[in-house]
Protein backbone atom coordinates (compact mmCIF):
# COMPACT_ATOMS: atom_id res chain seq x y z
CA UNK A 1 0.00 0.00 0.00
CA UNK A 2 1.26 3.61 -0.68
CA UNK A 3 1.38 6.40 1.46
CA UNK A 4 2.39 10.45 1.23
CA UNK A 5 3.88 12.22 3.92
CA UNK A 6 1.31 14.71 5.69
CA UNK A 7 2.41 16.32 9.07
CA UNK A 8 5.17 15.60 11.40
CA UNK A 9 3.48 16.65 14.61
CA UNK A 10 5.64 17.58 17.81
CA UNK A 11 3.09 17.15 21.18
CA UNK A 12 3.94 19.32 24.38
CA UNK A 13 3.22 17.60 27.49
CA UNK A 14 2.24 18.15 31.27
CA UNK A 15 3.04 16.22 34.26
CA UNK A 16 1.49 12.84 33.36
CA UNK A 17 -1.70 12.29 35.67
CA UNK A 18 -1.90 8.84 36.79
CA UNK A 19 -4.80 7.36 37.77
CA UNK A 20 -3.80 3.98 38.82
CA UNK A 21 -4.96 0.99 38.27
CA UNK A 22 -8.81 0.84 36.84
CA UNK A 23 -10.44 -2.31 35.36
CA UNK A 24 -8.97 -1.90 31.69
CA UNK A 25 -5.36 -1.37 33.49
CA UNK A 26 -3.24 1.10 34.38
CA UNK A 27 -4.54 4.65 33.09
CA UNK A 28 -2.08 7.44 32.33
CA UNK A 29 -3.38 11.04 30.71
CA UNK A 30 -0.52 13.01 29.50
CA UNK A 31 -2.61 16.31 28.95
CA UNK A 32 -1.19 18.20 25.91
CA UNK A 33 -0.14 21.73 26.42
CA UNK A 34 1.09 22.97 22.90
CA UNK A 35 3.23 21.71 19.95
CA UNK A 36 2.86 22.03 16.39
CA UNK A 37 2.22 20.53 13.05
CA UNK A 38 4.20 20.81 9.50
CA UNK A 39 3.60 19.65 6.48
CA UNK A 40 3.45 20.32 2.52
CA UNK A 41 -0.40 20.96 2.86
CA UNK A 42 -0.84 22.51 6.03
CA UNK A 43 0.76 23.65 9.40
CA UNK A 44 0.50 25.41 12.91
CA UNK A 45 -0.17 24.91 16.17
CA UNK A 46 -1.31 22.21 18.95
CA UNK A 47 -4.22 24.00 21.15
CA UNK A 48 -3.48 23.36 24.76
CA UNK A 49 -6.48 21.65 26.43
CA UNK A 50 -5.99 17.85 24.54
CA UNK A 51 -4.38 14.81 25.57
CA UNK A 52 -3.53 11.26 25.73
CA UNK A 53 -5.35 8.74 27.53
CA UNK A 54 -2.53 5.60 27.72
CA UNK A 55 -3.89 2.64 29.15
CA UNK A 56 -1.18 -0.10 30.03
CA UNK A 57 -2.88 -3.69 28.94
CA UNK A 58 -1.38 -6.67 30.64
CA UNK A 59 1.28 -7.63 28.12
CA UNK A 60 2.74 -4.48 28.79
CA UNK A 61 2.01 -2.33 26.01
CA UNK A 62 0.41 0.67 25.59
CA UNK A 63 -2.91 1.70 23.95
CA UNK A 64 -3.36 4.99 22.89
CA UNK A 65 -6.39 7.52 23.02
CA UNK A 66 -5.08 10.90 21.75
CA UNK A 67 -7.41 14.26 21.44
CA UNK A 68 -6.35 17.34 19.95
CA UNK A 69 -6.93 20.59 18.38
CA UNK A 70 -4.69 21.74 15.51
CA UNK A 71 -4.84 25.27 14.49
CA UNK A 72 -3.13 26.27 11.05
CA UNK A 73 -1.48 29.10 10.18
CA UNK A 74 -4.51 30.96 8.72
CA UNK A 75 -7.00 30.30 11.13
CA UNK A 76 -8.85 26.81 10.61
CA UNK A 77 -9.40 24.82 13.66
CA UNK A 78 -8.47 20.47 13.16
CA UNK A 79 -10.02 18.06 15.53
CA UNK A 80 -7.29 15.22 15.55
CA UNK A 81 -8.27 12.08 17.35
CA UNK A 82 -5.73 8.97 17.01
CA UNK A 83 -5.96 5.12 18.88
CA UNK A 84 -2.54 3.44 18.80
CA UNK A 85 -0.34 0.35 20.11
CA UNK A 86 2.74 1.48 22.02
CA UNK A 87 5.27 -1.66 22.37
CA UNK A 88 8.39 -0.98 23.58
CA UNK A 89 9.93 -4.59 23.99
CA UNK A 90 9.35 -4.58 19.97
CA UNK A 91 10.18 -1.05 19.30
CA UNK A 92 6.76 -0.55 17.67
CA UNK A 93 4.71 2.98 18.13
CA UNK A 94 2.32 3.29 15.90
CA UNK A 95 -0.99 5.34 15.59
CA UNK A 96 -4.26 5.72 13.18
CA UNK A 97 -4.92 9.20 13.40
CA UNK A 98 -8.44 10.62 12.09
CA UNK A 99 -8.97 14.18 11.42
CA UNK A 100 -12.28 16.59 11.37
CA UNK A 101 -12.60 19.94 10.00
CA UNK A 102 -15.49 22.31 8.78
CA UNK A 103 -12.86 24.40 6.49
CA UNK A 104 -13.21 23.75 3.17
CA UNK A 105 -9.53 24.55 3.03
CA UNK A 106 -8.59 21.50 4.65
CA UNK A 107 -11.79 19.62 4.02
CA UNK A 108 -9.25 16.75 2.41
CA UNK A 109 -8.47 15.32 5.91
CA UNK A 110 -11.71 14.26 6.51
CA UNK A 111 -12.00 12.16 3.49
CA UNK A 112 -8.66 10.14 4.38
CA UNK A 113 -7.22 7.46 6.69
CA UNK A 114 -3.86 8.15 7.82
CA UNK A 115 -0.76 6.06 10.27
CA UNK A 116 1.55 7.57 12.22
CA UNK A 117 4.38 6.79 13.68
CA UNK A 118 5.64 7.71 17.20
CA UNK A 119 8.85 8.61 19.02
CA UNK A 120 9.33 9.62 22.32
CA UNK A 121 12.18 12.41 22.36
CA UNK A 122 13.65 14.13 25.03
CA UNK A 123 11.35 17.41 24.24
CA UNK A 124 7.91 15.60 23.90
CA UNK A 125 6.42 12.91 21.50
CA UNK A 126 7.05 13.05 17.94
CA UNK A 127 4.46 11.48 15.33
CA UNK A 128 5.21 11.16 11.72
CA UNK A 129 1.60 10.93 10.42
CA UNK A 130 1.32 10.26 6.42
CA UNK A 131 -1.85 10.07 4.34
CA UNK A 132 -2.71 6.37 2.88
CA UNK A 133 -3.05 6.33 -0.74
CA UNK B 1 4.84 3.65 4.99
CA UNK B 2 5.92 -0.38 5.31
CA UNK B 3 3.66 -2.76 5.36
CA UNK B 4 3.65 -6.57 5.01
CA UNK B 5 1.04 -8.49 3.71
CA UNK B 6 -1.60 -10.24 6.72
CA UNK B 7 -4.23 -11.33 5.14
CA UNK B 8 -6.73 -11.28 2.68
CA UNK B 9 -10.28 -11.43 4.26
CA UNK B 10 -13.27 -11.61 2.14
CA UNK B 11 -16.77 -11.37 3.73
CA UNK B 12 -20.05 -12.14 2.72
CA UNK B 13 -22.46 -9.45 3.34
CA UNK B 14 -26.51 -10.08 4.32
CA UNK B 15 -29.36 -8.20 3.80
CA UNK B 16 -28.76 -4.81 4.66
CA UNK B 17 -30.96 -3.21 7.64
CA UNK B 18 -31.68 0.75 6.29
CA UNK B 19 -32.11 2.58 9.32
CA UNK B 20 -32.06 5.95 7.05
CA UNK B 21 -31.04 9.80 8.24
CA UNK B 22 -30.04 9.62 11.89
CA UNK B 23 -28.47 12.97 13.14
CA UNK B 24 -24.86 12.23 11.58
CA UNK B 25 -26.15 10.93 8.21
CA UNK B 26 -28.12 8.36 6.85
CA UNK B 27 -27.66 4.73 8.94
CA UNK B 28 -27.28 1.14 7.58
CA UNK B 29 -26.03 -2.37 9.13
CA UNK B 30 -24.40 -4.76 7.48
CA UNK B 31 -24.31 -8.46 8.70
CA UNK B 32 -22.44 -10.64 7.65
CA UNK B 33 -23.15 -13.87 6.67
CA UNK B 34 -19.56 -15.42 6.49
CA UNK B 35 -16.40 -15.16 5.24
CA UNK B 36 -12.89 -16.21 4.97
CA UNK B 37 -9.12 -15.01 5.57
CA UNK B 38 -6.06 -16.60 4.17
CA UNK B 39 -2.74 -15.23 5.32
CA UNK B 40 1.04 -16.34 5.76
CA UNK B 41 0.49 -16.42 9.48
CA UNK B 42 -3.31 -16.95 9.76
CA UNK B 43 -6.29 -18.31 8.36
CA UNK B 44 -10.04 -19.31 8.93
CA UNK B 45 -13.27 -18.36 8.39
CA UNK B 46 -15.33 -15.26 9.58
CA UNK B 47 -18.28 -16.29 12.08
CA UNK B 48 -21.53 -15.06 11.51
CA UNK B 49 -23.51 -12.92 13.93
CA UNK B 50 -22.01 -10.19 15.51
CA UNK B 51 -20.17 -9.40 12.85
CA UNK B 52 -21.23 -6.22 10.78
CA UNK B 53 -20.36 -3.29 9.37
CA UNK B 54 -22.19 -0.26 10.77
CA UNK B 55 -21.81 2.85 7.68
CA UNK B 56 -22.99 6.12 8.02
CA UNK B 57 -23.41 7.71 4.47
CA UNK B 58 -21.87 11.56 5.41
CA UNK B 59 -23.15 14.39 4.38
CA UNK B 60 -20.11 15.01 2.44
CA UNK B 61 -20.75 11.63 0.34
CA UNK B 62 -17.73 9.66 2.23
CA UNK B 63 -19.29 6.33 3.89
CA UNK B 64 -18.01 5.93 7.07
CA UNK B 65 -17.66 2.15 7.95
CA UNK B 66 -17.44 0.76 11.25
CA UNK B 67 -16.24 -2.88 10.92
CA UNK B 68 -16.13 -5.59 13.65
CA UNK B 69 -15.74 -8.96 12.75
CA UNK B 70 -15.37 -12.44 14.52
CA UNK B 71 -12.37 -14.57 13.04
CA UNK B 72 -12.13 -18.15 13.75
CA UNK B 73 -8.92 -19.61 13.03
CA UNK B 74 -8.71 -23.12 11.48
CA UNK B 75 -7.21 -23.91 14.41
CA UNK B 76 -9.53 -22.68 16.80
CA UNK B 77 -8.77 -19.27 17.70
CA UNK B 78 -11.12 -16.42 17.99
CA UNK B 79 -9.69 -13.02 16.64
CA UNK B 80 -12.27 -9.96 16.87
CA UNK B 81 -11.06 -7.36 14.58
CA UNK B 82 -12.60 -3.67 14.68
CA UNK B 83 -11.75 -1.64 11.78
CA UNK B 84 -12.55 1.92 10.75
CA UNK B 85 -12.98 2.35 7.05
CA UNK B 86 -13.92 5.35 4.59
CA UNK B 87 -15.42 4.79 0.72
CA UNK B 88 -15.89 7.53 -1.70
CA UNK B 89 -15.32 7.87 -5.31
CA UNK B 90 -16.80 9.72 -8.19
CA UNK B 91 -20.67 9.90 -8.22
CA UNK B 92 -21.01 7.34 -11.25
CA UNK B 93 -18.61 4.60 -9.52
CA UNK B 94 -20.66 4.56 -6.39
CA UNK B 95 -23.59 4.26 -8.47
CA UNK B 96 -22.41 1.28 -10.27
CA UNK B 97 -21.21 0.22 -6.80
CA UNK B 98 -25.10 0.70 -5.24
CA UNK B 99 -26.20 -1.08 -8.29
CA UNK B 100 -24.66 -4.02 -7.34
CA UNK B 101 -21.38 -4.25 -10.42
CA UNK B 102 -18.18 -5.02 -10.00
CA UNK B 103 -16.17 -1.78 -10.06
CA UNK B 104 -12.17 -1.38 -10.50
CA UNK B 105 -11.38 -0.94 -6.79
CA UNK B 106 -8.71 1.41 -7.91
CA UNK B 107 -11.07 4.00 -9.57
CA UNK B 108 -12.91 4.82 -5.64
CA UNK B 109 -10.80 5.00 -2.17
CA UNK B 110 -11.80 1.76 0.33
CA UNK B 111 -9.20 1.72 2.87
CA UNK B 112 -9.81 0.77 6.18
CA UNK B 113 -7.57 0.79 9.55
CA UNK B 114 -7.96 -1.82 12.12
CA UNK B 115 -6.76 -3.39 15.21
CA UNK B 116 -7.31 -6.90 17.14
CA UNK B 117 -7.52 -8.79 20.38
CA UNK B 118 -7.25 -12.25 20.59
CA UNK B 119 -6.40 -14.29 24.02
CA UNK B 120 -4.80 -16.95 21.78
CA UNK B 121 -1.26 -17.36 22.87
CA UNK B 122 -0.42 -18.41 18.72
CA UNK B 123 -1.73 -14.90 17.35
CA UNK B 124 -0.80 -13.04 20.34
CA UNK B 125 1.33 -10.52 18.06
CA UNK B 126 -2.28 -9.17 16.68
CA UNK B 127 -2.94 -7.46 20.05
CA UNK B 128 0.41 -5.71 19.51
CA UNK B 129 -0.13 -3.80 15.78
CA UNK B 130 -1.78 -1.99 14.07
CA UNK B 131 -2.99 -2.87 10.37
CA UNK B 132 -4.26 -0.58 7.52
CA UNK B 133 -6.46 -2.39 4.87
CA UNK B 134 -7.89 -1.78 1.13
CA UNK B 135 -11.20 -2.38 0.08
CA UNK B 136 -12.68 -4.38 -3.40
CA UNK B 137 -16.44 -3.92 -3.00
CA UNK B 138 -17.67 -6.95 -4.97
CA UNK B 139 -21.40 -7.70 -5.29
CA UNK B 140 -21.22 -10.26 -2.87
CA UNK B 141 -19.31 -8.50 -0.61
CA UNK B 142 -15.92 -6.95 -0.06
CA UNK B 143 -12.45 -8.27 -0.09
CA UNK B 144 -10.08 -6.51 2.26
CA UNK B 145 -6.26 -6.89 1.94
CA UNK B 146 -5.02 -6.20 4.75
CA UNK B 147 -1.32 -5.40 5.89
CA UNK B 148 0.55 -4.97 9.04
CA UNK B 149 1.97 -1.56 8.76
CA UNK B 150 5.66 -2.21 10.26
Amino acid sequence: MQSRSLIVLRLATAAIQEVGTTPHGRLSIFPIIGGSFEGERLRGRVLPGGGDWVTTATDGTFELDLRATLETDDGALIHLTFTGARDDANGYFRTLPRFETASPKYAFLNRLLAVGIGEIRPDGPVHTIEEIL
Amino acid sequence: MNTRLLMMLQVKVAKPQDLGAVPHGTRRTVPLSGGSFEGPRLRGTVVAGGSADWQVLRSDGVLEMDLRVTLQTDDGALISMKSCGLRHGPPEIIAAIARGETVDPATYYFRTTARFETAHPAYAFLNRIVAVASGDRRPEGPIYTVHELL
